[in-house]
C-alpha cells in the first residue's frame, strides 16, 4: 500500500473500530436497563459484546500496524548505530508480516471450520465471531509492508 | 526442550524490540509447532482469551476516563481534591493511592482500577507538574490493592480452584487487613517518594475557594457514588459498571457541563479504542502464551521441586513465594490461581499453613505479577494510558514493587493479619 | 501423534482434581495404559487451565487436544441431536437417564458428533439440577414469577426459565457468587456438588428440588487423535470409556451425598417440589427447540422408555 493509502485505511479501521466500541457500549447499557428497570433481560447481549470485543481489538490492533501504538521494549534498540536500528525495525516488521500471513491463514482455516457451529442465544454462525481475524491479518500484512517501504525511501533520500 | 523454545523466542523477539503481543504471539507459535500442536490453535486462543465477559472493562474504564478528562469532569474532581490534599508533598499521589484502593476494592480488578484511575489521574498529575512515570507508577501498583480487599472475583476463582471448599466469605474477610496494610505502606512510599524527587506541592486555597470547588465538582463525585452504589446495592455488575460509568460521564460532559459534545464523544471513542486494543491484543497473546505454558506443566515441575528441598514451613513458604513471583512474571493471574492452586495447596497445607491465609498470599503475589515486566497486564494498561514507556515505567519503579514485597513478607510470615478478622466470626 | 512425547494423549477438564468426572477420566487413563501395555498415556488438564468448554471443544474438534469431558450444553450449539437429551423434564428419573444413554439412543447421539470430528465415547451422569435463589423457597411456577434467575449462555435455558415466568439472566459462572451476594440476580440453577463447590449455598439459602434437568456429560476423542490409532488401540479407548462410566457413578452419587451434608449443615432450606405443573409450562419450549423430524423420533423414543427403566 502506498503512504497516503495506508493512513486512509488505518483511520477507517480506528474509526469502524470506535464504532465497536461506542456499540459495545449500548449494548450493556441496555443490558442493564433490561434487567433493572424493564425486569426482563435481553438474552443477546452478552454474546453480542463478546464478538464486537474480538472485531474492534483485531481491527485497532491491525491499524496500529500501521500507527505504530503497540507496546514494545526498546532496550536493545538504543545500543545500536542509526543504520543497524533502521535494519532491526526492517526486521521487525518482516517478522510482524509473517504474523500477518499467519493470521490470515490460520484465521481463514478457523472461521470456516466453525461455520456450522451457533452462536448461543444469536442464532448466528460461530463463523462471525472469527470474521475480522483472517481480514485483520491480510491488512497487518500490507502495512508492515508499506511501513518496510517508507524505511527504505527514507534510506535512498 | 519446548520450554526453552518458550522461553527463548519469548526473549529474543522482545529483546530485539519486536511489540510484546507479537513477541508473545511468536514464542507460543513457535512452540505449538515444536511439539506438533496445529497453529489455528494460538489463533484460537488469542479470540478466546479476549472473548470474555470481565475483560470488558478495560475497553469501558478507558473510555469513560478519557470522557471524563475531555468533558473537565476529571479536572474539577482533582481542583477539589488539590486543594483537600495538595499542600501535602506527593499529595495527588496519595489521592491516586486512596482512589485505586476504594476502586480496586468495590471492582475487584487491579486492571479496571488501572485502567479507570490511570486514565483520569495520570494526565491531571502530569498538568500539576508531576512526573508521568511516578504517576504511573503510583497507580499500577495501587490498582492491586484492590485484589485483597474485598469483593474480589480472583478470591472466588481461589475458592473453587481449592476444590477442598475454602469459605469465600472468609477469604473476603481475610483480605481486608493485609489490603489495607499493603495500601498503607503504598502510600508511605508514595509520600517518600515524592519528598525524595521534590514533586510540587500546592497551597489551600481558602475555604470558600475549596467549597466552591467543591460543588462544580459534584456531577464528577457522583460518578464514583453511582459506580460504588450500583454495584454495592446489585444494580449492576462490577464490569458492567465500566460502561455505565461511559454511559454517564458522556451525558454529564455534553448536559451538565456542555464541552464535549459529539465531536468530543467520538474522538474519545477512537483515542480509547486505540490504548484498549493495544492492551487486550497483549492479553490475547499471553492467552497462546500461557496455554502453551500449562500444557508444558511448568508449574507442576516447580511444585515438585519444593517438596524434594525442604519440609520446613517458612522455608516452603519463601520458596512458593518466589516460584510464584516468578510465574506471575510471565502469566496472567486468573489461570495462574487455576493452575498453581491445586499444585502449591496442598504442598503448603501439608507444612501447617492454613489455606485461607494461603490464599491471601497468593492474591498478593500473583498480583505483584500483574505489574512486572515481561507480561503484566496492569503494567501494560498504565503505561498505555500513562503515554510511559515500559522501559522507563520499570526504571523508577523500584521503590514501589519493593514496598510490595515487604509488604508480601509480613503477610506471608505473619498469619493473623489474615486469620485474625475471620476468627471473629 | 507426539504432541508432549510419543503415546502421551491430553485430556481437559473445566471440573477441579477430585470432582468424580475427572477422576472417571483419571481411571479410564489407567485403564488405557495398562491394556496398551504403557503404549498410551493420559494426562488430565483440570481445572479448566486450557480454556472454558466451549473453547477446549473446538480445540478438540481441530485435533489441538485429544480427549474433553464436556457439558450438553456446548455440543447443542454444534450438534442438534444433542439438544434431545438437555431437555427439561425428559428424563422422569436418574435410572431413565441412564438406561437411554447407556442403549442405543446414547448411541446415535455420540455417534451424531463423528461429523463435527469428534468421536463421542461415553455418557456421564451430572445429577439433577434444581433452582437455588436467596428469596424463598420455590414450590410453585408462581414462586418464580419476577425472579432474575442466572442461566449459562444457552437457548435451551434461557427458554426453559422464560417459560417458568422468570428473567433469565445470562451470565459466565465466575460472576454469579458476588451477583447473588448483592443482588444482581436473585438466584441460579445447578445439581448439588456445583452448587456447594462453587460456595453459592453461602448466599443463596433456599434451594427447591425442581429436579428440572437430568442432562448427562459427554467425554468425547478428537477425531484427527482417533484417526491416528490401530483399529486395536481405538476398541481399547471405546472399552475402557465405557468401563469407567460405573466407577464415574459411584463416584458421582457419593459426591452428591458429601455435597448435600455440606449444605444442609450450614441451614440451606431445603424443599420437596411437584415437578408436574413445571413440565407442562416446557410444552412451548420443547416444541421450539425440536425442529427436525430426527430429534422428535428421538423424543418419542425416550418418553417410550419412561417406567421401564
Ligand atoms: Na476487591
Ligand atoms: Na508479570
Amino acid at each position: 500500500m502506498k503512504q497516503p493509502m495506508s493512513e486512509r485505511a488505518a483511520d477507517w479501521l480506528v474509526k469502524i473500530a470506535a464504532g465497536g466500541l461506542v456499540a459495545m457500549t449500548a449494548v450493556i447499557g441496555w443490558q442493564v436497563f433490561g434487567r433493572f428497570v424493564l425486569d426482563s433481560s435481553p438474552s443477546w447481549s452478552e454474546q453480542t459484546a463478546l464478538v464486537l470485543m474480538i472485531w474492534y481489538v483485531f481491527l485497532a490492533a491491525a491499524a496500529g500496524v500501521w500507527e505504530r501504538f503497540h507496546i514494545r521494549i526498546e532496550l536493545l534498540e538504543r545500543r545500536f548505530s542509526r543504520h543497524g536500528t533502521r535494519r532491526l525495525r526492517i526486521g521487525i516488521h518482516v517478522l510482524i508480516a509473517v504474523f500477518g500471513l499467519i493470521f490470515a491463514i490460520y484465521g481463514a482455516m478457523l472461521a470456516w471450520e466453525v461455520r456450522i457451529h451457533v452462536i448461543p442465544s444469536l442464532g448466528i454462525s460461530r463463523l462471525f465471531a472469527y470474521l475480522p481475524i483472517p481480514f485483520a491479518g491480510l491488512l497487518m500484512t500490507l502495512f508492515s509492508i508499506a511501513r518496510i517501504r517508507v524505511r527504505l525511501a527514507e534510506e535512498h533520500s | 526442550m519446548e520450554i526453552f523454545v518458550l522461553f527463548g523466542v519469548l526473549f529474543l523477539l522482545l529483546a530485539i524490540g519486536v511489540p510484546v503481543a507479537f513477541a508473545l504471539l511468536g514464542a507460543a507459535l513457535a512452540t505449538f509447532a515444536v511439539a506438533d500442536i496445529p497453529l489455528i490453535v494460538a489463533v484460537q486462543r488469542m479470540a478466546a482469551g479476549i472473548s470474555v465477559f470481565t475483560l470488558m472493562a478495560i475497553p469501558f474504564f478507558i473510555f469513560a476516563g478519557d470522557l471524563m478528562y475531555r468533558s473537565g469532569i476529571a479536572e474539577r474532581l482533582v481542583r477539589v481534591a488539590d486543594a483537600a490534599f495538595g499542600r501535602v508533598r506527593g499529595g495527588l499521589g496519595l489521592v491516586d493511592v486512596g482512589a485505586s484502593m476504594m476502586f480496586g476494592a468495590v471492582s475487584g480488578s487491579a486492571i479496571a482500577s488501572a485502567s479507570a484511575i490511570g486514565s483520569t489521574m495520570v494526565p491531571l498529575m502530569d498538568e500539576k507538574g508531576y512526573d508521568r512515570d511516578y504517576a504511573v507508577n503510583v497507580t499500577v501498583t495501587a490498582a492491586i490493592v484492590g485484589l485483597l480487599i474485598p469483593p474480589s472475583h480472583n478470591m472466588i476463582i481461589y475458592a473453587a480452584a481449592s476444590g477442598i471448599g475454602v469459605s469465600i466469605g472468609d477469604l473476603f474477610l481475610a483480605g481486608i487487613v493485609p489490603g489495607l496494610l499493603t495500601g498503607g505502606m503504598l502510600m508511605v512510599t508514595t509520600w517518600a517518594v515524592a519528598r525524595r524527587r521534590g514533586l510540587p506541592r500546592g497551597h489551600f486555597p481558602g475555604w470558600r475557594a475549596f467549597i466552591r470547588a467543591l460543588v462544580y465538582a459534584i456531577p464528577g463525585l457522583f460518578t464514583g457514588v453511582l459506580i460504588m452504589g450500583g454495584i454495592l446495592s446489585g444494580i449492576f455488575t462490577p464490569t458492567e459498571s465500566s460502561a455505565i460509568a461511559v454511559i454517564y460521564t458522556a451525558l454529564v460532559g455534553t448536559f451538565v457541563y456542555r464541552n464535549l459534545g459529539w465531536s468530543g464523544f467520538w474522538e474519545a471513542a477512537q483515542k480509547s479504542v486505540r490504548t484498549a486494543a493495544m492492551v487486550l491484543f497483549i492479553i490475547a497473546a499471553a492467552t497462546a502464551f500461557g496455554f502453551a505454558l500449562a500444557l508444558l506443566e511448568v508449574p507442576a515441575a516447580l511444585a515438585g521441586l519444593i517438596a524434594a528441598i525442604t519440609q520446613n514451613p517458612i522455608l516452603t513458604l519463601l520458596i512458593i513465594n518466589l516460584m510464584l513471583l516468578a510465574l506471575g512474571t510471565f502469566m496472567d493471574m486468573a489461570p495462574l490461581i487455576v493452575i498453581t492452586t491445586p499444585i502449591f495447596l496442598p504442598v503448603a497445607m501439608a507444612t501447617g499453613i492454613d489455606p485461607v491465609h494461603f490464599g491471601i498470599i497468593l492474591m498478593l503475589n500473583l498480583g505483584i505479577g500483574l505489574v512486572t515486566p515481561p507480561v503484566g497486564s496492569v503494567l501494560f494498561v498504565g503505561s498505555a494510558v500513562g503515554g510511559v514507556p515500559i522501559e522507563k515505567m520499570v526504571a523508577t519503579i523500584w521503590p514501589f514493587y519493593l514496598t510490595l514485597i515487604a509488604a508480601l513478607v509480613l503477610v506471608s510470615f505473619v498469619p493473623s493479619l489474615s486469620l485474625w478478622l475471620p476468627s471473629l466470626w | 501423534s507426539s504432541r508432549l512425547g510419543d503415546g502421551l494423549l491430553t485430556s481437559v477438564d473445566t471440573h477441579v482434581n477430585g470432582y468424580p468426572t475427572v477422576e472417571a477420566v483419571r481411571r479410564f487413563g489407567e485403564l488405557l495404559s495398562e491394556r496398551t501395555g504403557g503404549r498410551l498415556a493420559l494426562r488430565i488438564y483440570a481445572g479448566g487451565q486450557l480454556g472454558n468448554e466451549r473453547d477446549t471443544l473446538e480445540i478438540t474438534t481441530f485435533g489441538g487436544l485429544d480427549f474433553n469431558r464436556v457439558n450438553l450444553a456446548p455440543l447443542n450449539s454444534i450438534e442438534p441431536l444433542t439438544i434431545v437429551a438437555a431437555l427439561p423434564f425428559i428424563f422422569e428419573t436418574t435410572e431413565h437417564m441412564r438406561a437411554v444413554v447407556d442403549g442405543e439412543i446414547g448411541e446415535e447421539i455420540l455417534a451424531s458428533l463423528e461429523r463435527h470430528g469428534l468421536i463421542g465415547l461415553c455418557f456421564y451422569d451430572s445429577g439433577a439440577r434444581s433452582f437455588y435463589n436467596t428469596r424463598g423457597p420455590i414450590t410453585r411456577p408462581e414462586d418464580m414469577r419476577g425472579l432474575k434467575l442466572r442461566v449459562p449462555g444457552s437457548d435451551l435455558y434461557i427458554d426453559m426459565v422464560r417459560s417458568l415466568g422468570a428473567d433469565a439472566v445470562p451470565m459466565p459462572l465466575d460472576e454469579v457468587y458476588q451477583s447473588l451476594a448483592q443482588g444482581v440476580i436473585d438466584g441460579a440453577e445447578n445439581n448439588w456438588p456445583s452448587f456447594e463447590s462453587g460456595r453459592h449455598f453461602e448466599v443463596a439459602r433456599y434451594y427447591s428440588l425442581t429436579r428440572h434437568l437430568l442432562a448427562p456429560e459427554v467425554f468425547v476423542m478428537s477425531k484427527a487423535s482417533w484417526d491416528d490409532l490401530s483399529a486395536a488401540d481405538r476398541e481399547i479407548v471405546r472399552q475402557s470409556a465405557k468401563d469407567s462410566v460405573p466407577y464415574m457413578r459411584s463416584l458421582w452419587d457419593a459426591q452428591v451425598e458429601k455435597s448435600r451434608e455440606i449444605v444442609l449443615a450450614s441451614g440451606v432450606e431445603v424443599n420437596e417440589v411437584d415437578p408436574a405443573p413445571f413440565a407442562e409450562a416446557m410444552t412451548g419450549m420443547w416444541d421450539a427447540s425440536l425442529t427436525l423430524p430426527r430429534q422428535r423420533e428421538l423424543v418419542e423414543r425416550i418418553m417410550a422408555m419412561r417406567g421401564t427403566a
